[in-house]
């Protein structure tokens, strides 16, 4: 297996695409091999906060430690939820710098080939050697490793609050398919979708892709902004948040880390979006589901 | 045309900024000169302002919905119209309501803000008329037809991207350039944005580039300047197709930056005659099929030569050139 890079540098940095490719080999993308971590730190660009605390790289290497030894015994896809929340604590970045791809691939490949690695190798089918697609060391905000995490926390967290995100992540639906919609950028969307899961109404994976899909539907005709409004931005709690990593003690493991101070969403909002969710929910033709019109037995 | 289950309200639905206002610390309030938005082109550039330590900027709208809206004897309850700013690539949506203005319900005036740590490139913006039909609550009844730009990028409020030059030498510059030092230039589609790479080390181009000469070095100019834009546009659309998400269906997704920008652009020439989305796909199919792929080249090529104007420029250079000649002959 891919082991841990033998040089990490002291700072986080940033890897182009055009960079990153060269160092997707067959043999790291099948586990075979390491990055080669001495070559790969000659070809990086310091982050544009280089100067932080937030730019160290240890912190963030001792995280995935964790989260690995942690679920050693687990299935891999269970540490999502865990890392999700204390990945976003730790790197404390805006959206604009989350934008940047290149600040993914140089976790991917320079700081935890290992864990993209131990997450991401599967086997497409049946007597195929096992294989890490390359998009999950460089590629889309929402296939990317460490940064559909990221997103994911971005996206579910309920301002300071990382509960939301715990639930989402506990269904890979919600990270793999609700991640790539427009709707869940309407906070009260997301969070009305996070407590239908919560609460059990949606429960296996295939009932997160209908719940998902029969929303986005929805969203052609009709305006959630307008029906649950969300509170106004306010770009002021997150700066402050990223300042004061400066001063912030490691990120916790037992407990939830704490986010940006921001105003939670408003609570009747959600309710509004939760009886219309779950009606539409009702309705939806679900794969598998008895009771749903559109029976496809082709799924085993 | 799509279908609704419930009645539109027809007629044009238009959005204005009328002011731009940078905030920042120390409360600094700068408001932007109007040459930094522009009405025609429908773009704001706070770029455009000296001043770069600006955190969020409000913009002052106003949105022109027609006068059936609000008739008494409408089928629309509780209108309401909100503008929403949006960017894909930093999941970012925000959205306002306005409040009616003068002129009798036409007019809906109010103010939206942007915060910059929120957003990396472009961000667009749109306006809507919201109102409860047949007693649904929030049915889209009307929507602006085009966009707002908000462009944190650009130097000034172009709706068209202008092309990213940046001049170096080849021999001793990034690793993966070296190996073309003996080219005048290279295009790198990895990044944020397609840049092209001017090399230095490849004696007179830059002068000839950035220079304005004599008539006939303007022409070879405006004629690399065209040969540069169509490789930037051939090698965008090859990046944009090769690299996209598809669904457990097979269908493919529009990427949701710039990515998704030059394919929404190309497509039409590309694949004549279909919608967008159906477009992708079948370039999709042909380029991951067994077929059909090199039959698409030179459709590429042909949307690509329109965009970076070629014919024009040629034209104008072949003209040039015969006026040149004829001035020598005589």
């Amino acid at each position: 297996m891919t082991d841990k890079p033998n040089h990490l540098p002291e700072r986080l940095a940033l890897l182009a695409d055009l960079n990153a490719a060269r160092y997707l080999t067959d043999g790291l993308l099948s586990g075979k091999e390491n990055a080669q971590a001495i070559a790969l730190n000659k070809v990086t660009e310091p982050l544009p906060h280089d100067g932080e605390s937030r730019a160290e790289l240890a912190p963030v290497r001792d995280l995935i430690d964790d989260a690995m030894y942690k679920f050693r015994d687990d299935r891999p896809t269970n540490a999502d939820a865990w890392l999700a929340p204390r990945l976003h604590a730790a790197l404390r970045l805006t959206r604009r710098e989350a934008a940047d791809r290149r600040i993914w691939n140089y976790l991917a490949l320079g700081v935890a080939p290992d864990y993209v690695v131990w997450r991401h190798l599967v086997a497409k089918s049946q007597g195929d050697a096992p294989k890490v697609a390359a998009a999950r060391f460089r590629g889309p905000a929402y296939t990317q490793a460490f940064s559909r995490l990221w997103w994911a926390a971005e996206l579910y967290r309920d301002g300071p609050d990382y509960g939301p995100v715990v639930t989402a992540c506990g269904n890979q639906e919600m990270l793999n398919t609700a991640l790539r919609m427009d709707v869940i950028e309407h906070r009260p969307t997301a969070q009305a979708m996070v407590r239908l899961i919560g609460r059990g109404t949606v429960t296996s994976t295939r009932e997160a892709i209908a719940m998902a899909a029969a929303i986005n539907a929805s969203a052609a005709t009709l305006m959630y902004d307008v029906v649950a409004p969300d509170a106004e931005r306010d770009g002021k709690p997150l700066r402050q948040w990223i300042e004061e990593a400066e001063s912030a003690p490691a990120v916790p493991r037992r407990d939830l880390p704490t986010g940006p101070y921001e105003e939670k969403t408003p609570e009747r909002s959600v309710d509004v979006l939760v009886d219309h969710f779950a009606e539409l929910f009702a309705e939806a033709p679900v794969r598998g589901r008895t009771d749903a019109e559109e029976e496809t037995g082709a799924e085993v | 045309m799509r279908a609704y289950p419930y009645q539109r309200l027809p007629g044009v639905v238009s959005l204005r900024v009328t002011s731009v206002e940078l905030r920042g610390p120390d409360d600094i309030r700068d408001p932007l000169d109007t040459s930094a938005f522009s009405a025609v082109e429908q773009v704001v550039a706070p770029g455009s302002s000296e001043r770069d330590d600006w955190e969020w900027l409000r913009m002052k709208v106003s949105a022109t919905v027609p006068g059936r809206a609000t008739a008494p004897d409408g089928p629309w309850t509780d209108l309401a119209v909100v503008v929403v700013l949006s960017e894909g690539a930093t999941n970012t949506r925000i959205t306002t309501a306005l409040t009616p203005g003068a002129e009798g319900g036409r007019q809906w005036v109010g103010q939206l803000d942007l915060w910059r740590a929120d957003h990396l490139d472009r961000a667009t913006m749109s306006v809507h008329v919201v109102a409860t039909v047949d007693g649904v609550a929030g049915r889209e009844i009307a929507a602006s037809t085009k966009d707002w730009i908000v462009d944190l990028k650009a130097e000034a409020p172009l709706r068209g991207r202008e092309l990213d030059v940046v001049e170096v030498g080849f021999r001793e510059g990034p690793e993966w350039l070296r190996g073309f030092h003996e080219i005048p230039w290279a295009v790198d589609t990895s990044g944020d944005l397609p840049v092209v790479h001017l090399n230095t080390d490849f004696e007179g181009v830059s002068d000839l580039i950035g220079g304005n000469g004599t008539s006939v070095d303007n022409m070879v100019r405006d004629l690399l300047l065209a040969q540069m834009c169509t490789d930037v546009w051939t090698a965008v659309f090859h990046t944009a197709i090769g690299d996209l998400e598809i669904e457990d269906d097979g269908t493919p997704l529009f990427p949701r930056d710039w990515r998704g920008e030059v394919l929404r652009e190309m497509l039409p020439d590309v694949v004549p005659g279909l919608p967008v989305e159906d477009a992708l796909g079948e370039v999709h199919r042909r380029r991951t099929g067994t077929s059909g792929w090199t039959d698409l080249q030179p459709r590429i090529h042909y949307a690509a030569t329109r965009r970076a104007d070629v014919p024009k420029v040629l034209s104008t250079s072949i003209r040039g050139l015969e006026g040149i000649h004829r001035g020598t002959d005589a």
